[in-house]
């Protein structure tokens, strides 16, 4: 443990994104420094020794928010606090302030990134569960162009993602539309009542059509080695009547998506039990929203 | 690395190590004592400093991030009206024990006050989130909502 | 007993507030000197082990200044000097071959800058004879074939055999134990485990070392104990304590964790010695968890009463898990058995107590030192046999408990002082009242998902350690006290503010005993060579033993005050006849005769005995005090449990303090609050938790597994309610008590007592994580989903 990073990790500030993707194509053995919350910790604490920073924090092309054709394009250096005060996000991708709001503390919210927060690829990644719920997209580019990912093929496995060596996250696409008129909640188990990484969250949107459940999407995060979308209870609450019964019955299913572990923060059991209620409640509180129970 | 900002209103041009973080540059380099090393892992926010008047964790910060920003610590508050009345409440409620954790939470609280985050003891609760061990919070929480509602009814 | 002081009793703000609030006040952290060189410690990456080998030629070529255990003088020691000599066990070496715990300091460099020493220390190479497998339960430690972690100690000046890795023992007995607990209409057994908790304190260790010019050594630290801290040094170095100067600095909170001169002192001395210039060295806050943290308890307490709600017997077994090196366990198997013989009249007694090493950081005192684990083990079980008698809790706690006329056990057997003070019925009822207890319902009929519930918890903390016949602990005194030229006082005192304000409440005892205000009372700097002893600022002594010696010195400088007032005024005067007293429109101090219009102010009288050659007015006290009062609180708290979460919320708090006279409201209060919030983290979330196969501490310290309470975790201002009882402590400077230690020790108990009233479930295991509510609930088929 140390105050200062190791002195032979070699820091390169490039001015732009042409010449990122140009380092990013030269260069092995990089790691990519935005907001820092989780890299500079990780630098200082030798848990990762990369040969090379590249640090984009200063890129501003890549901090926007903006709304085109029924999505939301959040620029990846929009810091958490961004997304939390901005009124498009308010307003078309409410889930996802829902979860800004309850992410870390404010003073790590200033700093942390979108783009930071899903690249780190923790199995705690607080943004992961709502975007899984809007089906988002991941704008990854690279000098040989831009390919788009999504979310659910992004995480491969704690603190590993689907990015080529030389590709980098500039853009999360956040489809609204189809999420227009479902009821949406998250929330967030922690050890205190305070800030806290989460020992277990759920996101949650639903919609009701007709008297049944035309789509329903939950996702969660912590409860597995990357964040997943409960499909096993998804499965079994479409096309169904919106009942206590039911929501309860499927939400005992969410136990087939996960495999929580046991560490010096929580019991396995206690996280496969929180997994199950608060997915039922998350359901609850989403059809409340739209007056459904 | 070049890099320019402005402390408390004054200029500053540094040639730093990228690797510096800004407690670093701010408390070795600028000798700015009031930003206090408590976890250097973001956790605690003794570190706190406001870019741009916002606050943040300046252990986890490098110093080539706050590039062309503008950083304030309480040395650079103590003629603006705002810390002086919250500074004022803090020390006759009695919200100041061991004071390792005071600038901090201080310009947190400023912060949150000046942004309209901050308009009572719930808001303090949510906003103010930096570790004290010694005074169990209720004097820093009743500090702060008496300074909001100076403020408000000041404005009336 | 008068209550209309000028100024005690009044919020006045703290001298240092404007310092802490600027940023402007320097801690050890801060300090920085030209030409100092930075140490960092090379820690042992193993619980238990024999070191072949240290290569450190790398970190010699590059520069840096390197120690090893060879270099030091291999002389064990205790870094805690309260205990008298005979009962010093020595253990601990400043730098060792045979770490016996993770993170044990085993060689250090010191280099010219932080970066510079980090790669200086990370070159060294560690060659390991034997690794053993670390031992971390003191139950298996115990065992004929465990391996010795240590095998010869020192205690006082005798080498002594340690078996079973047992570390010192202490038993007692009082009347007949088993008789009665045959006569007990209800006999209660129960067995109680706390988690490791860390002090947390704000700011981590430091220290800085200055070799001065002339030969001396300059030493600035994080301690509660200037003094010791130089005679510690002066022992292990074999340097002349007049050579060896302490200077007192802020300090940014402590709880317990600097009494003992913290690790890195010696080594950054040996580095400093070795190097012939100035080196600081500061923790990080992982290892700053590495350097102390608390005790664990294991407790077996049976205890038996008659119908009618009087106790007839306790038997009370204490295991203390002391950790790789004793920091005074021994007089912690005194206080804990002193605390619990204090909490209620038993009758007859047996305690068994022991300490037992295990490969873990060393325990040291945490605020309480044993009485907040007792204090919730007695309360809660005196909440059993409440309940098993139908007798209300509160009822059976005012008619057991040990109270005024009584003897008090303060810090351990030979510490007893008689109770003359004594406000617990008016808190216990008041309190009562306020909290609305005869509304708190029975668990068995509450339900839903959210359940409150209240709880009582009543207990206290010694004023220091103090007596009518020295015994094992060292507890005294001393401060001098001058007035300047132009009437103001310089107050000078190695006792150290870890944030309450003791130094401040002396100033307010000064000018009241003086009539001075406290705006012209100077707390003075203070390093040992300019002040009379103090052992420590710890048992919540500060204001009840420094306070009553600074009183002493303002009545010593008020009697001389007068006698040169006496030789100004040109009259003959009857010296019965001179007061002295506070001029609100002068707002100065006067002496004026009574019943004639001739008056002096104490400027006037500074200045004329200064320009008349007549000597400078000053008391120099050293001060024992007889007695070690306790100060009593008393905690109402009612919780709400999420039974779908298991996790807990403060609802109301009230809070009633005994302080005898309360200097500063405002501190009192202050101590409250703080002293409810940790006992909320001990109850729910404080553990340090060792991985059973390295026996490092999971998380690596980091204090992200390390959870505090936070505002969001408190209740608001409008529900914590403070009440403080309106006593007079004779014995104490104008009445007053101690309250530091006080302020936390009966909220777990009242916490937990109120969780078993709002689920009917009681848990004997801290923490009380989330999920074990859950566990619980789920074992009595009560969880709800």
């Amino acid at each position: 443990m140390m105050f200062t990073i190791p002195e032979d990790i070699e820091f390169i500030v490039p001015r732009d994104l042409k010449e990122t993707l140009e380092l990013m194509s030269k260069l092995s053995d990089v790691k990519v420094l935005a907001g820092g919350t989780d890299l500079v910790i990780d630098l200082k604490t030798g848990r990762f020794k990369p040969k090379h920073v590249i640090y984009i924090g200063g890129l501003r092309e890549l901090k926007y928010i903006c709304d085109i054709n029924g999505a939301l394009h959040i620029g990846a250096l929009t810091t958490i606090q961004e997304i939390l005060d901005s009124k498009i996000i308010a307003e078309k991708t409410p889930l996802l302030r829902a979860t800004a709001e309850k992410f870390a503390y404010w003073q790590v919210r200033n700093i942390a990134t979108i783009g930071g927060n899903l690249c780190n690829a923790s199995p705690a990644a607080d943004t992961a569960p709502p975007l899984l719920v809007y089906d988002a997209v991941i704008k990854a580019e690279s000098v040989r162009g831009s390919r788009l990912i999504p979310i659910r093929e992004f995480f491969k496995g704690p603190r590993q993602t689907a990015l080529k060596r030389d590709e980098l996250v500039t853009e999360i696409i956040v489809p609204y539309k189809s999420l227009e008129n479902s009821g949406y909640s998250y929330l967030k188990a922690g050890r205190r009542r305070g800030y806290d990484i989460s020992l277990v969250a759920v996101a949650c949107a639903v919609r009701v059509e007709r008297g049944i459940i035309s789509d329903v999407r939950i996702a969660l995060n912590s409860v597995a080695p990357i964040p997943v979308r409960a499909v096993s209870v998804e499965k079994v609450l479409i096309d169904k009547k919106p009942s206590i019964e039911i929501i309860e019955e499927s939400s005992r299913l969410v136990v087939h998506d996960i495999s929580p572990i046991s560490d010096v923060r929580a019991p396995s059991d206690y996280r496969q039990y929180m997994a199950k209620l608060l997915t039922r409640e998350a359901l609850l509180v989403a059809l409340k929203k739209i007056g459904v129970m | 690395m070049k890099v320019k900002f402005t402390l408390n209103g004054r200029l500053v041009e540094l040639d730093v190590d990228p690797r510096e973080t800004l407690i670093n540059t701010l408390r070795l380099r600028l000798r700015v004592k009031s930003v206090k090393r408590g976890c250097e892992r973001g956790e605690c926010g003794a570190c706190t400093v406001l870019v741009n008047g916002n606050p943040v964790t300046s252990c986890i910060l490098l110093t080539i991030q706050v590039n062309g920003a503008e950083i304030t610590t309480v040395e650079g508050l103590v003629k603006d009206v705002l810390f002086e009345r919250l500074a004022k409440n803090f020390i006759d409620s009695g919200a100041v024990q061991c004071g390792f954790c005071t600038p901090g939470v201080i310009l947190t609280a400023y912060a949150g006050i000046k942004q309209g985050k901050i308009r009572g003891s719930e808001d303090v609760k949510e906003y103010v989130s930096n570790l004290c061990r010694c005074t169990g919070y209720v004097k820093i929480i009743e500090a702060i909502a008496k300074t909001v509602r100076e403020v408000l009814s000041s404005e009336h | 007993m008068s209550t209309e002081f000028k100024f005690i009793g009044k919020k006045t703000p703290r001298k240092d507030a404007e310092a802490k609030v600027t940023g402007a006040l320097k801690y050890t952290y801060d300090l920085e000197i030209p030409g100092m060189l930075i140490g960092r410690i090379v820690r042992s990456p193993y619980a238990f082990a024999d070191i072949r080998r240290i290569d450190v030629s790398e970190a010699m070529r590059m520069g840096a200044v390197v120690i090893t255990p060879s270099d030091i003088p291999q002389k064990p020691y205790n870094p805690r000097l309260v205990s008298i000599s005979e009962v010093t066990f020595k253990d601990t070496y400043i730098l060792t071959y045979k770490p016996r715990y993770l993170g044990e300091p085993i060689a250090a460099v010191a280099a010219s800058s932080e970066e510079l020493a980090q790669k200086a220390s990370e070159s060294i190479k560690i060659e390991f004879e034997r690794v053993y497998k670390p031992i971390l339960d003191p139950l298996e430690a115990m065992k004929p074939e465990s391996p010795r972690i240590h095998e010869k100690i020192m205690k006082g000046d005798k080498w002594i055999e340690v078996n079973n890795n047992i570390a010192a023992r202490l038993d007692y007995d009082e009347g007949d134990v088993d008789r009665g607990f045959e006569e007990a209409d209800v006999v209660i057994e129960r067995t109680f485990k706390t988690g490791k908790r860390y002090h947390m304190q704000l700011e981590p260790k430091a220290v800085l070392v200055i070799p001065e010019p002339s030969g001396k050594l300059t030493i600035y630290t994080t301690t509660q104990t200037i003094h010791n801290t130089r005679i510690l040094i002066s022992q292990l170095f074999d340097i002349p304590e007049s050579r060896i100067n302490v200077v007192r600095v802020p300090i940014g909170g402590s709880f317990g964790s600097s009494i003992q001169t913290n690790y890195l002192v010696p080594i950054a001395v040996a580095l400093a010695l070795k190097a012939k210039k100035p080196v600081k060295i500061a923790y990080t806050r992982e290892e700053d968890m590495l350097d102390h943290s608390n005790f664990v308890f294991h407790f077996k307490i049976k205890i038996g009463a008659r119908r009618n709600g009087v106790f007839t017997a306790a038997e009370f077994t204490n295991i203390l898990d002391v950790g790789a090196h004793q920091v005074q366990p021994y007089p912690l198997l005194g206080t804990s058995l002193g605390w619990f013989v204090s909490m209620y009249k038993w009758k007859n007694i047996r305690y068994r107590g022991i300490a037992v090493y295990t490969n873990k950081v060393p325990g040291c005192a945490l605020r309480g030192y044993g009485a907040p684990e007792v204090q919730w083990a007695v309360e809660t079980l005196v909440d059993e046999i409440a309940e098993k008698l139908g007798i209300d809790p509160v009822d059976l706690r005012l008619n057991n408990y040990v109270g005024r006329g009584e003897i008090f056990w303060g810090q351990g057997p030979t510490v007893r002082s008689v109770i003359r003070s004594d406000g617990v019925p008016e808190l216990l009822l008041k309190g009562r009242e306020i909290i609305r207890w005869n509304e708190r319902g029975n668990p068995r009929e509450k339900k839903g998902r959210f359940r409150r519930g209240i709880g009582v918890g009543r207990g206290f903390h010694t004023s220091g350690a103090g007596g009518p016949i020295s015994g094992e602990v060292i507890d005294y005194t001393g401060c001098i006290l001058k007035l300047n030229e132009d009437g103001t006082l310089d107050y000078i005192t190695a006792l150290q503010d870890h944030g309450g304000g003791t130094l401040d409440a002396h100033v307010k005892i000064i000018a009241e005993e003086l009539g001075i205000p406290p705006e012209l009372v100077n707390i003075a700097t203070a390093s040992t060579e300019t002040t009379p002893y103090d052992v420590c600022t710890h048992a919540s002594r500060g204001t009840y033993v420094g306070g009553e010696c600074a009183r002493r010195a303002a009545q010593i400088v008020k009697q001389r005050i007068l006698e040169v007032a006496l030789r100004i005024i040109d009259r003959a005067v009857n010296p019965e006849a001179l007061r002295i007293s506070y001029d609100e429109g002068l707002k100065q101090a006067i002496v004026y005769v009574e019943g004639t219009d001739i008056k002096l102010t104490l400027a006037e009288i500074a200045r004329i005995s200064w320009q008349r050659n007549w000597g400078t007015i000053g008391a120099f006290v050293s001060y024992r005090a007889t007695s070690a009062p306790p100060s009593f609180t008393v905690y109402y708290v009612e919780v709400e449990v999420d039974t779908w979460t298991g996790i807990v919320r403060p609802v109301r708090v009230v809070a009633g303090a005994d302080v005898g006279t309360p200097i500063n409201p405002d501190m009192v209060e202050g101590q409250l609050h703080g002293g409810f919030a940790m006992a909320w983290g001990m109850a729910f979330t404080e553990n340090t938790v060792y991985d059973p196969v390295t026996g490092e501490i999971m998380g690596r310290g980091l204090i992200t597994d390390y959870k505090i309470p936070t505002a969001a975790d408190v209740p608001i201002p409008e529900e914590f309610t403070i009440i403080i009882a309106k006593t007079y402590e004779p014995t104490g400077p104008f009445g007053a008590k101690g309250l530091g230690e006080a302020a936390m020790n009966p909220a777990v108990a009242a916490i937990l007592n109120a969780v078993y009233n709002a689920i009917g479930i009681r848990f004997y295991e801290l923490p009380v994580t989330p999920d074990k509510v859950i566990e619980a609930l789920e074992e009595r088929g009560e969880l709800e989903w």
